[in-house]
């Protein structure tokens, strides 16, 4: 006999309906499972065999064979447990009553015992089920916080194999799901606050218009002069995520099994802080079985890359897309799939490789043909796509920070958030976002603005794309101070800068 | 010949004293030679063809003329000639050989055709052509490579050297020199180098002057290749590039050396703006001491490392301290030229701010606690007045006035 239950799978970040088809037919006993299923999949067979003996169900001596449709998808992950087993109880007519299984999709693992338990990535697996035009959905007790963030979708935690198969049968029916709330936004501190780092004005005031703007921003400067300390402080100055952005940020997390299931959405912005040794495939994603890397995970915040130039050349290199699309392709044997990945870059890096080049207290003993080819690890097109760049050196000794320079990050933070209120009623997007060509006298730029940036671009002798590039962060400056005109005092600010660092 | 004496047993207390102008005639001087006895058209040729010989350098060619008399007689002597020289390189005997082989009307045709493509012209110690004050500066270079015009050797020359890890504040002290001296009408001659002379040259050039590169390296590979268009626009602008070596050789690391001595040669005085210990800089200045021309040294903080060199010159007199650029004019009997006409108003924050550099340089940390503006306008106001051309940035770490921003002196508010 035939049966067909509902399952999903995940690519990349996203979740793919999938059909799992059980035919059980006359012949030696086996238990046969086709259609790209990876390992894990294949390991299924032993599973669902125990837990359907031990849930008091009966494998059927018979020759069975399960079918993953769409059969050129590759599948990996243990979800499909739980589907396998409930099609071989339809087929074999163990589960007579048929009416609920069509319009249930399910997803879980099966313990040996029965037992249904999470499996990562169930926010997008309920996404995906709920656009396919499936109303219902079973997973693990554990997963149903997740699953329910699909408004629409009725969600049931099954706790074992038998409470599924009884609520399909119509015996025992579980309860729905309620819904996640988004948790309340507060959640502590994250990093260092401003008012540990001492001086540094002209870095500090770059980190604020960067995160207020989500401008891309890199610090240059000796080693120990708080690059990393300053750096750290954007984890709490950023703004929460808006609703809608909660819920593409906790799915990304959901897929990498990050996900805490107790408070399936998050609020905070995600601030990913790679050591530099990483390998391009965790920073962009990839793998046999594509995982969303750093950048991905930073999608909607922010991504530091402390100590730039140590990374390795290609790592940095596969960053160029996700800077300037705001996603991550990956290119697969099987077709290429695309993950979200818009984030802030935050640089860190010395001047040379020993660090001290340009400053006045210790001489650098570097040649010069080997710092030129350090800073030329960050090649043009990257380059190109930071807008606020901040040469630091230490206070000149003598010199006494003012009290203005300290303050704390609540204060800074809540200068962003009203920055960042204001940019999206305007044009529902961060400035850092916005195309070429957007920034037009309904976004503040006068007839007087344009002229004064126009000027500068030729005295300062600017590529047409960093003159846009300034303008958007002056518009970032304007909307620091509340103003709704650029004025001549935004674009010079923003144009201090401008300046890349060069050997 | 005086000095061979201090060859002796006497020698480090000798050394301990600082000498003024020590001549070393045992080192290949020119003096006593008698160059206008030869036959220019017959002599040019050889001379060309001896200097492509490794190892012979302003030295062993004096050596070889003393030892022939002529360069036509050194030439003709065949591999005897390589006996004469003081060292001898390993690769000398076989190349000898091979531009034996070629001929030497074959090897002046070819070099001749080779500096016309790099845009320059052979000028020989024979020529009129000659820097003058080459001749003053034994051992000279024989044979010199130049592009762009010779007149600018001909007036008076200052050469300004320094560190090519240059700070702002070496960039902008030597841009202000240099910038006042091509307004008085004085060449400024330095290396093309990164950093300090790059610095010299190009304000010179902005400021509508003449400056003098010598190259470490031929005219058809100008070193570095960074400064290729500075290069450019230096001849462009009436100066020259002046190289030691033929066109096609390949540059080595006693060129630095040797390119030094004819920058000091060729300049009345010697400036270093930036030097710090070992710096290439403090060769120059030893081989300006060695001709008798006047070094000064522009002092650097007492703690910063790139200008250790030049402080410990002023401390050991070796070096005039440079207190301004005008200062320096005057000491080198140059008249100060004629300064632009600017009328700048200043709104308050640009005056606080410029009156503030004006005492002296800063980086932003700095200027907070010197001025009662926040970030924000400060760092607005900074631009403005480098879009005005008042204030300069190296690096975007510290800012200094510019020279035009100098002369305006003590600003004021006035459009209040």
């Amino acid at each position: 006999m035939l049966a067909e239950t509902l399952s999903a799978s995940i690519v990349g970040v996203e979740g793919l309906p999938v059909r799992v088809e059980v035919d059980v037919a006359f012949g030696l006993p086996s238990l046969t499972i086709v259609g790209l299923a990876g390992s894990q999949v294949q390991e299924a067979r032993e599973r669902v065999r125990s837990a359907l003996r031990n849930s008091g169900f009966e494998v059927p001596a018979r020759r069975i064979t399960i079918n993953l449709s769409p059969a050129d998808l590759p599948k990996d992950g243990t979800g499909y447990d739980l589907p396998i087993a409930v099609g071989i109880l339809a087929a074999s007519g163990q589960l007579r009553s048929l009416e609920r299984l069509r319009e249930t999709a399910l997803v879980g693992e099966l313990g040996l015992d029965g037992a249904v338990r999470p499996v990562p990535g169930t926010m997008a697996l309920a996404a995906a089920s709920f656009c396919a035009g499936i109303p219902a959905l079973i997973v693990a007790g554990g997963a149903t916080g997740e699953a329910a963030t699909v408004s629409g979708l009725r969600v049931y935690g099954a706790a074992s194999l038998a409470e599924a198969v009884s609520h399909l049968a119509g015996v025992r029916g579980l309860p729905v799901a309620e819904p996640a709330t988004l948790p309340p936004i507060s959640q502590g501190r994250r990093g260092p606050d401003l008012a540990e780092v001492a001086g540094q004005a002209l870095a500090r005031r770059g980190l604020e218009i960067a995160v207020a703007g989500r401008h891309n921003l890199a610090l240059c400067g000796p080693p120990g002069i708080g690059k990393t300390l300053l750096l750290r402080c954007a984890a709490d100055l950023m703004p929460p995520l808006e609703d809608d952005e909660a819920i593409e940020v906790s799915r990304i997390y959901s897929v990498a099994g990050l996900l805490d299931r107790r408070a399936p959405l998050l609020r905070d912005r995600p601030f990913r802080a790679p050591h530099h040794t990483i390998s391009t495939q965790a920073l962009v994603g990839g793998g046999p079985r594509v995982r969303p890397g750093e950048a991905s995970l930073a999608h909607r915040g922010i991504l530091l890359l402390d100590e730039t130039l140590q990374f390795r050349s290609d790592a940095l290199d596969a960053l160029r897309e996700p800077l300037e699309g705001g996603s991550v392709t990956i290119a697969r044997v099987d077709g290429a799939l695309t993950m979200p990945a818009r984030f802030t870059l935050l640089a860190a890096f010395n001047p040379c490789p020993c660090g001290w080049r340009g400053s006045r207290q210790r001489e650098c003993s570097c040649e010069d043909a080997t710092a030129r080819r350090y800073l030329a690890r960050l090649s043009g097109p990257l380059r190109d796509r930071i807008d606020l760049w901040v040469a630091m050196a230490p206070p000149a000794a003598g010199t006494t920070s003012r009290s203005d320079g300290i303050e704390p990050s609540d204060a800074v933070a809540g200068r962003i958030g009203r920055a960042w209120r204001r940019q999206l009623a305007r044009q529902g997007m961060a400035n850092g976002d916005l195309p070429a060509g957007a920034l037009d006298a309904r976004s503040g730029f006068g007839a007087a603005a344009d002229a004064v940036l126009a000027q500068r671009g030729r005295r300062f002798r600017m590529s047409p794309r960093r003159t846009h590039r300034a303008a958007r962060v002056a518009r970032t400056i304007a909307d620091l101070a509340g103003e709704e005109e650029v004025t001549r005092e935004h674009i010079d600010e923003a144009l201090t800068y401008r300046g890349a660092v060069d050997a | 010949m005086i000095g061979v004496g201090a060859r002796g047993p006497l020698a480090a207390a000798e050394l301990m004293r600082p000498v003024p102008a020590p001549s070393r005639p045992d080192h290949g001087g020119w003096t006593g030679l008698d160059l206008s006895a030869l036959d220019r058209e017959a002599e040019v040729p050889c001379w060309i063809a001896i200097s492509l010989i490794p190892g012979v350098g302003p030295v062993g060619f004096a050596r070889l003329l003393r030892r022939f008399g002529s360069g036509r007689a050194a030439w003709a002597s065949g591999p005897s000639l390589l006996e004469a020289l003081p060292r001898v390189p390993e690769d000398a005997a076989p190349a000898l050989a091979r531009l034996q082989r070629e001929g030497v009307s074959s090897i002046a045709a070819r070099i001749r055709a080779a500096s016309q493509r790099a845009g320059g012209a052979i000028v020989t110690a024979l020529d009129d052509g000659y820097p003058s004050a080459l001749t003053a500066a034994d051992p000279r270079p024989p044979v010199l490579y130049v592009a762009g015009d010779p007149v600018s050797m001909a007036t008076t020359c200052v050469a300004i050297v320094g560190t090519r890890r240059a700070s702002g504040y070496g960039r902008s002290a030597a841009a202000e020199i240099a910038e006042e001296l091509a307004r008085a009408g004085v060449t400024v001659v330095s290396g093309l180098a990164l950093g300090i002379d790059g610095a010299a040259h190009e304000a010179a050039v902005v400021a509508g002057g003449r400056s003098v590169a010598v190259v470490p390296s031929p005219l058809d590979r100008i070193y570095p290749p960074r400064h290729r268009s500075l290069a450019a626009r230096l001849v462009a602008g009436g100066g020259a590039l002046v190289s030691e070596l033929a066109p096609g050789s390949a540059p080595g690391k006693p060129d630095f050396a040797r390119r030094n001595r004819i920058i000091a040669g060729l300049s009345r005085a010697v400036v270093v703006v930036e030097a710090p210990d070992r710096s290439g800089a403090l060769l120059t200045v030893a081989a300006a001491i060695d001709h008798g021309r006047e070094v000064f040294a522009v002092p650097g903080p007492m703690d910063a490392v790139a200008s250790r060199g030049c402080n410990r010159l002023i401390a050991d007199h070796q070096a005039t301290i440079v207190t301004s650029a005008a200062a320096l004019l005057h000491r080198i009997g140059a008249v100060p030229g004629g300064r632009p006409v600017s009328v700048t108003t200043l709104s308050d924050p640009e005056a606080m701010v410029l009156h503030a550099l004006l005492q002296r340089p800063a980086s932003i940390e700095e200027l907070l606690s010197r001025t009662d503006l926040t970030t924000g306008p400060l760092a607005s106001t900074l631009t403005l007045l480098e879009a005005r051309g008042l204030v300069e940035s190296y690096g975007g770490a510290t800012f200094h006035p510019t020279l035009v921003a100098r002369r305006i002196g003590r600003p004021t508010g006035l459009d209040r």
